[in-house]
């Protein structure tokens, strides 16, 4: 199959003809996955990528309509209440448009048990898809976006800090790149105590010029820990786009040079990622080393915050006025959104036979009540005490206060 | 003589001295060196002097300040502009090579090399590594690299002029907060030394010493104090190495009180190495140095604010020295 096939036309002409029973429809999803999937020469070389998600329970396969809408609602929440409620405190670097990874990736991992016994994800400074993921409380994280007490960090985070142990979400990271290296550190104690974990890092397409993507790969590949690198390529680092910083088009290649899988997937398609996720989870379980998956996504949204977006309305299309050096241009946004993780998802799961039109609404509405209440419960939680921000600097005590004469 | 914000004053001065030397090259990431202000042509050296000489680097801070630190090495005057997210990546090129090359090779080494790193604008919210104000006296304790801190957009012009013609290798702390600070400033080139404190205001009670992003929360609580009676003589350090160990020295002979302020962590702050400057040279002088607590910076802004010293706690503290 080319490599240049038409993703879109393809999975377009599969969904006119929803009388395809499901296992020939699968057939030509897996094939129009494939092509994507496949866009390395590695990947080639391990041959074909097996559609594992046909595989899934239908709750499981309902949990990932659910997780992709519980990030979507909650980071519109974030948008909307940044736009529309001058006392609203909380901030967000924007998830939406990239949900199907997070939710693809969760999907493929155990999110209980804590750091002993829980698959690990290290995140990036755009959180929320990778918290919701790995089933974070909402309720909690609504409050901690908004520096409450009872905040899933206790109000010390803040959006580009949460993290939570118990589910195994090692944290989200403002500063780019040493969380590669951390990451394989995590993979180094499993792969020593023989625990049978892995451990997941998101990076975005800007890492590809930290020193410390290199050198985790190298590292993760001399010595085989289960670790899988997850490049959620959104196109943009900050302000700039990727060429600036990245001479491949696909950042996968750089998995050649190791000898490992380096996969490209459709960052839409929840069930292309989680595909490509159960492969590399179950090379790295068995103990044969790490994968680099990059998925190609966007966000709807510009870099930090919601400038150029209107309240009640998905995505931003104005001009983003930090944005000098790339700005996104409005039909490049619209022509992603053409290809939205939670149309894909939903559309595919009708086609299946798994939910109809009106339980697909269902679930939405109850998503949105879901987020709404968690919302709710954040603003009405009390506001740090001062003073508790000379604690927790080590295990004991406190620290002395010196702004004081 | 125009209405200029540090970011405008500061490009100003660098557009003149690329336009003077063909040869001088900008290396940035995520700020594209841009500035406007009303009235004055809008500065943007990217497309002033093209991509081989101004480039956009990938995420990768350690790369940018070696890049800089080699290419005057070569023979070429080199700026980078690293932002706060990754001020702290470039320290083993600054400590281990910049500060130690010309040294090393007997004097041969020739750097003309200016790395700008901004700190953050503290912003509440922002929690950690967003909003910490630590690399100050970090970086300042590296020998054979001046340290420069302005405060004030004036200063920021004449200071990069004289930081990029000086042959040692200079470290701008650029205070993100101050980013925006806007006062009249000259047009033409001039040069503010690399080694001289600045006395914003004179007095014989009580001395203040701050610097870069604290310098307007002391020149707030300097104002209240004189307005209620106080002599308040205020010290903008400017350059933390070069220490102007005279001029604090002086001072505190007259006033003989000496409270220094820090937005930076308490252990070790600039203001720590200026009670020592002085009390080895002053007798019979009282001191008090107020910081932020050691503590990382937490996101709520009830704890942050709280924690960071700000002009309250200065009139405070100055009041209960001079009583």
């Amino acid at each position: 199959m080319s490599e240049n096939i038409d993703i879109s036309t393809e999975i377009a002409a599969t969904k006119q003809t929803p009388s395809t029973t499901r296992r020939k429809f699968l057939k030509a999803f897996a094939g129009a996955g494939a092509a994507v999937s496949l866009g390395s020469k590695i990947a080639w070389a391990n041959g074909e990528i097996g559609f594992w998600a046909m595989d899934l329970t239908h709750e499981k396969l309902i949990w990932m309509y659910e997780t992709i809408l519980r990030m979507r609602w909650f980071d519109r929440t974030v948008a909307d209440k940044m736009l529309t409620e001058p006392g609203y405190r909380g901030y967000n670097h924007m998830y939406p448009g990239q949900e199907a990874v997070s939710t693809g990736v969760s999907a493929a991992l155990n999110n209980s048990g804590g750091v002993m016994e829980a698959d690990l994800v290290y995140g990036t400074h755009r959180p929320t898809g990778h918290a919701i993921g790995k089933g974070v409380d909402i309720k909690k994280l609504a409050a901690e976006y908004d520096f409450r007490a009872t905040g899933l960090n206790k109000g010390y985070a803040g959006e580009m800090q949460i993290s939570d142990k118990s589910v195994g979400y090692m944290g989200a990271d403002s500063i780019i790149g040493a969380g590669w290296v951390m990451a394989t550190g995590s993979a180094f104690a499993i792969r020593a105590r023989g625990s049978k974990q892995v451990v997941v890092n998101y990076g975005g397409d800007g890492t590809y010029a930290t020193p410390h993507f290199h050198s985790a790969l190298l590292n993760a590949t001399l010595i085989k820990l289960p670790f899988i690198y997850v490049v959620e390529n959104n196109l943009y680092h900050q302000y700039a786009h990727y060429s600036y910083s990245c001479p491949m088009r696909d950042i996968a290649d750089a998995a050649g040079p190791y000898g490992i899988p380096g996969v490209v997937v459709d960052g839409q398609d929840v069930f292309q990622v989680y595909n490509v996720m159960k492969e590399a989870v179950d090379r790295a379980r068995a103990g044969e080393g790490p994968t680099l998956i990059e998925a190609k996504t966007y966000r709807y949204y510009n870099h930090w915050g919601a400038p150029g977006a209107k309240a009640g309305e998905l995505g931003a299309f104005g001009y983003d006025p930090l944005a000098i050096t790339s700005f996104r241009p409005e039909r490049e946004v619209r022509a992603w959104m053409q290809r939205d993780p939670v149309d894909i998802c939903r559309n595919t799961l009708i086609d299946w036979g798994i939910i109809d039109q009106a339980r697909a609404e269902e679930i939405e509405a109850a998503i949105r009540q879901e987020v709404a209440e968690a919302f709710a419960w954040a603003d009405e939680q009390p506001f740090c005490k001062p003073e508790d921000g000379l604690k927790n600097v080590f295990v004991e005590g406190s620290v002395p206060a010196r702004q004081f004469g | 003589m125009a209405r200029k914000s540090f970011m405008y004053a500061a490009l100003e001065a660098v557009q003149y001295e690329m336009q003077q030397d063909p040869n001088m090259i900008w290396i940035f990431e995520l700020t594209p060196p841009v500035a406007s202000t009303p009235g004055k042509p809008v500065i943007n050296l990217e497309t002033e002097f093209g991509r081989l000489r101004v480039y956009n680097a990938g995420i990768d801070e350690m790369w940018m300040a070696g890049c800089v630190l080699g290419a005057s090495l070569a023979g070429s005057k080199a700026v980078t502009y690293i932002p706060y997210q990754g001020n702290q990546m470039c320290f083993e090129i600054l400590a281990e090579h910049a500060g130690k090359l010309r040294h090393k090779t007997g004097g041969d080494a020739e750097m003309p090399v200016v790395f700008i790193l901004e700190e953050t604008g503290q912003t509440p919210g922002f929690a950690g590594q967003h909003s910490d104000y630590e690399i100050d006296s970090v970086y300042a304790r590296i020998p054979g690299i001046k340290m420069i801190i302005p405060s004030t957009p004036t200063d920021a012009k004449g200071m990069m002029h004289a930081a990029i013609r000086d042959p040692n290798p200079v470290v701008f702390m650029w205070a993100d907060a101050l980013r925006t600070l806007i006062e009249d400033v000259p047009d033409e080139p001039y040069e503010v030394p690399l080694d001289k404190a600045a006395v914003r205001m004179e007095g014989g009670d009580i001395t203040i010493v701050g610097s870069g992003g604290g310098m307007p929360e002391v020149m707030k609580a300097a104002e209240q104090l004189k307005a209620n009676g106080m002599g308040v003589e205020a010290i903008d350090l400017r350059s933390l190495k070069p220490m102007d160990t005279e001029t604090l020295v002086n001072s505190v002979h007259k006033t003989k009180r000496l409270l220094t302020v820090d937005q930076s962590y308490y252990t070790l702050c600039p203001g720590a190495e200026v009670i020592a400057r002085v009390a080895e040279n002053v007798e019979g002088a009282r001191f008090k140095r107020i910081a932020f607590p050691d503590a990382p910076p937490p996101a709520s802004p009830e704890m942050f604010l709280w924690m960071r010293p700000n002009a309250d706690n200065i009139v405070a503290a100055a009041e209960k020295l001079v009583d």
